[in-house]
């Protein structure tokens, strides 16, 4: 008796274990894809001053997975990307960091910044309390759905982090 | 030993001042656009010998159109964020009104003599500002659906170079007012104009700031910009360009006119430092120059007028 539910015990734990390892990887694959710029950043309207709304659309096996990343690709995207204008009022938006190399002659606050639970998510909050609207979850392939999720990303506060950290220039540095 | 301790204070002195120097700062003044006040009606007409000649009327602008001060307002708290407060022009043209009637009104205590003013300082009593933000905004209606063409313009003052520009229309709205839709229109262009602005300081960081050099004569100077000085028989526009070519960074700058009488310097790239590390603009540049001409061989006694940070005239054959 004692036997069988240790075995099932060490079944369910290796079965957990299993789940976690996979969890992980889609982690891991969800950062690196945030990493090679693979999602796409839209505006979705004009926001409150100092800040921007984006939808970000991100791709995953797991559309929990991209629903997740988002907040990291949206900073990410104001940080290293930008976006063109489009409908809604928008104009283009060029990326705080211009210089190209800026990413790895930092890699070291980026890489903090941009961890898992980083410093990133002081500086984007969920619009429409994260829900995502029907036409916003799309399955590209057999097995990739693309997720856009609507976020607000506070533009001004980023900036200014980025010039304390002195990787950008501040408009008035020098004068 | 003792030579060396002072050489290193002296070089770790001179490090300091020079990473703490800071480069003179451009105000910046946003101005309704003429075509604004034209199309608003905020225009003064005279007649100047037979010619109808229309001037804005800033003045009845700033205390009349509820919307500009609000644009204004929402423009200048944004570029104060970025560490950039801008002049006010409706304060500047007040305190110029002031000023003005304070100075009528006041004599020497000794002699009762009022304050001396040229007709050139008369000339010079205006609202200015080294970088103008010209503005301008139309609403479009069709039919119940309004929108707003935003253009905002950087302008050098100096050079009349546009350095930084914001322009485009916002979505047409059923609904929202026209100062929502401006208040939108601000929010959605400044990000795009402070870019540019910021590309137009880096630029000037890394190859000097642009002015315009100008060279005149006195009508009873007997010389001109082709007299000829020393043993080469080299004319004085020549070497005045040279000068130019020899302190311009990277000895940039564009001759545009060249007579006898006159010069014109353009695109001259001045450095923002001088050698003892402090910050020069256009006036403390071009007194090199005059204080060049000024000595031998040429003993050419001249004045010097400035203005702004960015043109600076000569004027040769006296003060």
């Amino acid at each position: 008796m004692n036997k069988q539910i240790a075995k099932i015990g060490l079944v369910l734990l290796l079965i957990t274990f299993g789940f976690n390892a996979q969890a992980q990887r889609k982690k891991k694959l969800a950062n690196r894809d945030t990493k090679a710029w693979r999602y796409d950043v839209e505006c979705e309207g004009i926001a409150k001053q100092g800040s921007k709304l984006v939808k970000v659309w991100s791709y995953s096996k797991n559309p929990k997975f991209a629903i997740g990343q988002a907040m990291k690709n949206a900073v990410h995207g104001i940080v290293f990307k930008g976006y063109a204008g489009g409908g809604n009022g928008c104009t283009s938006f060029k990326p705080l960091v211009r210089n190209a190399a800026a990413e790895t002659e930092h890699a070291a606050f980026f890489e903090s910044f941009f961890s898992d639970g980083g410093e990133f998510r002081k500086y984007v909050t969920a619009a429409a309390d994260g829900n995502i609207a029907p036409g916003d979850r799309l399955k590209v392939s057999k097995r990739e759905y693309k997720i856009g999720v609507v976020v607000n990303v506070a533009t001004d506060q980023l900036r200014k982090r980025l010039e304390s950290e002195g990787i950008i220039k501040a408009l008035s540095a020098g004068f | 030993m003792k030579k060396n301790i002072v050489a290193l204070v002296g070089i770790v002195m001179l490090t300091i001042s020079l990473g703490f120097s800071q480069a003179k700062k451009p105000t910046l003044m946003v101005v309704p656009s003429d075509v604004w006040c034209n199309q608003n009606g905020y225009m003064l007409t005279f007649d100047n010998q037979g010619t109808q000649v229309k001037v804005p009327d800033y003045k009845r602008a700033f205390q009349e159109n509820a919307e500009v001060l609000q644009v204004i307002s929402q423009i200048n708290g944004m570029m104060a964020e970025r560490g950039f407060p801008l002049k006010n022009m409706e304060s500047a043209i007040k305190t110029l009104e002031s000023n003005a009637a304070e100075d009528n009104m006041r004599s020497s205590k000794d002699t009762g003599s009022g304050v001396s003013e040229s007709p050139i300082d008369a000339l010079k009593k205006v609202a200015k500002a080294d970088i103008i933000m010209q503005l301008t905004w139309t609403v479009n209606k069709t039919g119940p659906k309004k929108s707003i063409t935003f253009n905002l313009q950087g302008l050098d003052a100096y050079t009349d170079k546009q350095i930084a520009t914001a322009t485009g229309t916002g979505a047409p709205s059923f609904s929202a007012e026209t100062p929502v839709l401006l208040s939108e229109a601000v929010l959605s262009h400044m990000d795009n104009f402070t870019g540019s602005l910021q590309t137009h300081f880096d630029d000037m960081f890394e190859n000097g700031r642009e002015i315009i050099v100008r060279i005149q004569k006195w009508d009873d100077w007997d010389g001109d910009l082709e007299t000829e000085f020393g043993d080469d028989d080299e004319e004085l526009g020549v070497i005045i360009e040279d000068w130019l070519a020899d302190n311009a960074v990277k000895g940039r700058f564009s001759t545009t006119d060249m007579t006898a009488d006159m010069a014109l310097f353009e695109q001259v790239r001045i450095p923002l430092f001088n050698e003892k590390g402090r910050a020069i603009d256009a006036r403390r540049f071009v007194k090199g120059l005059s204080k060049v001409l000024k000595n031998e061989p040429y003993s050419i006694p001249n004045k010097l007028v400035m203005k702004g940070l960015g043109r600076a005239t000569i004027i040769l054959g006296g003060k």
